[in-house]
């Protein structure tokens, strides 16, 4: 009972993480239609700015948050604006092929820039956990979890509260009608790349404590964000959401009552299962 | 005198660019004897056989499948682990490889045919990838991450004469075989009915499927040549480098370097894998290893142009691939056989609409 609940609990907290990578990608789809295959690869930037403000400066991986969430907003608009608003009306596929191969040049880069050594950002926190009623708490992941939150309700109330939210919103619903209603859906899909490359560098930053860090690391959270946005029903920021942690808590619980090396395995599976039993997700409505 | 105009001679002179460029290149070995422009026809001949057998679905049938690694690793593993664990002989093991490679195919089509667009996409890059962990965490069955190094390489009996399948020159030899029977085969479907029927399926599903051609049956058809074809590149791959492990064989790069195959030719054309693989293969080649050019002598010893390259660009050869993948998409959808159909039609536009010559 102790492990299902110590599961259960690192589940959710690892997932909150993976519910801020999946955000950014169901933005970026919700917004534009356009998958953005190189999601990854800005988590994997996002670890690097940390790592190097971390190895040159000292700042605190937490800290740092405040210089990669802006780095990466305004990586994505250029990446936006030079290339991906360029084939908007493309075939999915070649969208997709598009932003395979962004994401090879970006790992690519890195690895010219920094090599593919492995690099950790060692905190003194880094290994912390605490106890709490027989349960082991992990104090890097808490807390990860306590800003991914923070995060999550920040961009929750700019959604539904702003006009510039609104408007984000009145595009991903029908981009058509809301340029006839005076909306800029350029802007707004400029700003959305930006805020969902932001969101996907700010995970990175989370993590990177918790993780290895090389320029490959991308490729693994791609795909999971995948998962998780086709999940929670393409664009559907709630649903991005709670299949986060939903993600989180079947690798954790597939960790543990399968074998650690099959955690992936089975959620790519049950990604096949929910692809062919309910391709709209969990809030999804429509079938594209 | 022959006639020039006679049907069969001038079928036979359409031919006959292909079959001189055939021999020259079979004939090449003889005059080079030099490893490294070996080594780069036969990583050329396969990424014309892979770019072939993705073609056939990817290409006619519109189905965009990025888990091709799934039926490579699947024929380098089952030919491997023939030849290591039960002393199976290669080439019982090329078959086996194509078998197996279509039996993992018609599963996974069944699985991921229902879907569309991105969504197959999808399923068929978390395919591979679920075969990738797969092979990484059975390791009583494929030895995990470790993988299988060949240490002794077999020989073969053919028409009295034995030829070694260690040196690199059978390699060569085998593979551009392999390569001008992949680019046949895809060139006997796209003229064959299955051809029409595939090219239907990709220009509208619904369309085809209301004037009665069975979607599941002919996806599946054109996978199994897909497949055998990727399964038995991979089981040649295996036996050529002699080393296999699941990222080499059922990584993404694998799946995604079929698709620049042909995305930088022409999607969808026969002869689309071949320009796509003349054109990137020997760059990526270069790149990987500049120090060739020295030993080929290309370029003077101490090279400082190869210096560069192998400090700078070598440990990132991938970026290339990406860059010329962003810009291909960009800028040239349709690949470089779209390209020159395009130039050709508008020369010859501005040729029917030049004035004619005053009588």
């Amino acid at each position: 009972m102790i492990l299902l609940l110590q599961a259960i609990l690192s589940g959710v907290l690892v997932g909150g993480v993976y519910a801020l990578i999946g955000i950014g990608l169901t933005l970026i789809f919700g917004v534009m239609r356009v998958i953005n295959f190189a999601h990854g690869e800005l988590v994997m930037l996002g670890m690097y700015v940390t790592w190097l403000l971390f190895v040159k400066l000292g700042w605190d991986p937490y800290l740092s948050i405040l210089a990669v969430a802006p780095l990466l907003f305004v990586w994505g608009a250029v990446l936006q604006t030079t290339v991906v608003n360029r084939v908007l009306d493309a075939l999915p596929q070649n969208q997709i092929l598009l932003t395979i191969g962004l994401g090879l040049v970006m790992s690519n880069a890195v690895m010219l820039a920094a090599t593919s050594d492995y690099r950790l950002v060692s905190t003194s926190y880094s290994s912390a956990s605490f106890d709490l009623g027989g349960l082991s708490v992990s104090y890097p992941l808490l807390l990860s979890f306590l800003v991914t939150v923070a995060v999550t309700v920040a961009l929750y109330l700019f959604l539904l509260r702003t006009d510039t939210g609104q408007a984000i919103r009145a595009t991903a619903q029908d981009r058509l009608a809301a340029q006839l209603m005076g909306i800029d859906v350029r802007r707004m899909s400029v700003l959305a790349f930006g805020l969902g490359a932001a969101l996907a560098g700010v995970a990175g930053a989370l993590v990177a404590p918790t993780y290895y860090i090389y320029p490959q690391v991308g490729a693994a959270f791609t795909l999971k964000a995948f998962v998780i946005v086709v999940l929670g029903g393409m664009g559907s920021v709630v649903g991005a959401t709670l299949a986060g942690v939903l993600i989180g808590v079947t690798e954790s619980l597939a960790a543990v009552y399968v074998a650690s090396g099959l955690k992936e395995l089975v959620v790519y599976v049950l990604f096949l299962v929910l692809l062919l039993v309910k391709p709209s997700g969990l809030l999804g409505k429509t079938r594209a | 005198m022959i006639s020039l105009e006679r049907p069969a001679v001038r079928a036979a002179l359409r031919w006959l660019p292909a079959a001189l460029a055939v021999t020259a290149l079979a004939a090449f070995p003889f005059a080079v004897t030099k490893p490294y422009p070996i080594n780069m026809g036969v990583v050329l001949f396969l990424a014309v056989l892979m770019g072939s057998a993705w073609n056939v679905l990817g290409g006619y049938a519109g189905q965009y499948s990025v888990g091709h690694a799934a039926y490579f690793g699947v024929g380098a593993y089952t030919a491997v682990l023939l030849f290591e664990r039960h002393q199976v002989a290669p080439w019982f093991g090329l078959p086996a490889a194509m078998l197996a490679a279509v039996l993992v195919g018609v599963v996974i089509g069944g699985i991921t045919f229902r879907l569309r667009g991105p969504y197959f996409v999808l399923a068929s890059i978390a395919v591979a990838e679920i075969i990738r962990l797969a092979a990484l965490h059975f390791r009583s069955f494929t030895n995990g991450a470790e993988g299988f190094v060949i240490a002794s390489a077999p020989s073969i009996h053919l028409l009295g004469v034995e030829l070694s399948f260690g040196t690199k020159r059978s390699f060569y030899w085998l593979t551009l075989a392999l390569a001008v029977a992949a680019v046949l085969v895809s060139r006997a479907v796209l003229r064959a009915r299955l051809g029409y029927l595939l090219l239907a399926i990709r220009e509208d599903q619904d369309a085809a499927h209301s004037l009665g051609i069975g979607l599941s049956w002919n996806k599946n058809l054109a996978l199994a040549i897909s497949a055998a074809l990727t399964g038995l590149a991979g089981a040649v791959f295996a036996g050529y480098t002699r080393f296999i492990d699941p990222s080499a064989a059922f990584g993404l790069d694998v799946s995604v370097r079929m698709v620049l195959v042909c995305l930088v030719g022409g999607i969808g054309r026969v002869e689309g894998p071949i320009i796509g693989a003349a054109i990137l293969i020997p760059l990526e080649e270069v790149l990987r290893n500049p120090g060739g050019l020295e030993t080929v002598g290309l370029l003077p010893r101490g090279s400082e142009l190869v210096a560069f390259v192998g400090r700078w660009i070598s440990p990132a050869h991938l970026l290339v691939d990406g860059l010329i993948m962003v810009l291909v998409i960009l800028f040239a959808p349709e690949g470089v056989a779209g390209l020159l159909r395009r130039l050709r039609a508008r020369r010859r536009e501005s040729a029917a609409a030049a004035p004619s010559p005053a009588p």
